[in-house]
């Protein structure tokens, strides 16, 4: 059986000068089990659905919460950075010759990650400042004026009647 | 082959502070989650992002609820897809998770402890995801 074990500190490991593939690794990491933690939060609560679709009405409640949308940044941030970056790692992998361009490699994957932020932070963030409407309100007003009684619409109208 | 590596077992502490790379003849464990890893991971792109764009920005989460789901799961297809992607996505979480769990707890007592929770969280969820897919009732939104 092993006797040593050895682990560093946190301080020693961030002191690590690993630039680019140290960094990457390290967010790797984090948005991973960062997604891993909300997809078995997301799981329990959608399948809630079977037990109760009143229940799962409520649960969303918990989503439509203006401080969630910080954390719906982050989970889109969190599955396009490990995705991009994760494609990388499978490129290197399968095509050995590219190593040696591994720090453009990394910017290059960053820059698809920045890139596509850029209008999902505006659909996100605009309408909590009013600056816009929601995503997907066209849709959601053409389906209300056929299902009426559809909960979403139900809570709209409510909200709606309030403001009036 | 020196003598030093046929003492030295699978995973052994080395006196440098290393671990050494399993290399037990029995199975290929390790390579078959490194295979996994990267098919699961290329599948999951398309799954996750085409996941997200609708649910998040075509459908929006401030005009999500049970009917827009119940709509969409009435689908048997659908709920292939979401089963597909849950069982992706969890198993790549499961083995990602235990990369973390093998680099940073160390004590074999401790890991062994951590890894049982972990997997019993992961798994148990995925377990209850897919039963809550194969059990949906496409009838239950006309019932009401």
């Amino acid at each position: 059986m092993a006797k040593e074990y050895r682990s560093r500190s946190l301080g020693t490991a961030l002191r690590y000068k690993g630039r680019e593939g140290m960094w990457t690794w390290m967010l790797h990491r984090a948005t991973g089990l960062g997604v891993l933690l909300f997809l078995i939060i997301h799981v329990i609560e959608t399948g809630l659905i079977v037990i109760s679709p009143e229940f799962y009405d409520e649960a969303l409640l918990l989503y439509k919460n203006p401080f969630f949308r910080i954390a719906e940044l982050l989970i889109f941030f969190s599955v396009l950075f490990h995705a991009a970056n994760g494609l990388r790692i499978v490129v290197q992998d399968f095509w050995p010759a590219v190593m040696r361009r591994q720090r453009q490699l990394v910017w290059a994957a960053t820059a698809v990650v920045v890139i596509a932020m850029i209008p999902v932070t505006w659909m996100m963030v605009a309408p909590l400042f009013g600056w816009a409407d929601e995503p997907g309100t066209g849709r959601h007003l053409e389906r209300c004026r056929s299902a009426t009684t559809a909960p979403a619409c139900v809570l709209e109208g409510s909200a709606e009647a309030e403001a009036l | 082959m020196s003598t030093e590596e046929s003492t030295a077992g699978r995973g052994e502490a080395r006196p440098g502070g290393g671990y050494d790379v399993p290399r037990g003849g029995r199975s290929n464990f390790e390579v078959w989650s490194w295979v996994f890893m990267r098919v699961s991971g290329v599948i999951l792109i398309f799954l996750s992002v085409y996941h997200l764009v609708w649910w998040n920005l075509v459908v929006g989460v401030e005009h999500l609820d049970s009917e827009l789901v119940i709509d969409r799961w009435a689908n048997p297809l659908y709920r292939l897809l979401n089963i597909a992607l849950l069982t992706f996505a969890m198993l790549h979480g499961l083995n990602g998770a235990r990369y973390s769990i093998e680099d940073y707890v160390r004590k074999p007592g401790l890991q062994l402890a951590v890894k049982g929770v972990v997997y019993t969280i992961v798994i148990g969820s995925l377990i209850f995801g897919i039963f809550a897919l194969l059990t949906f009732d496409p009838s239950i939104l006309t019932n009401r």
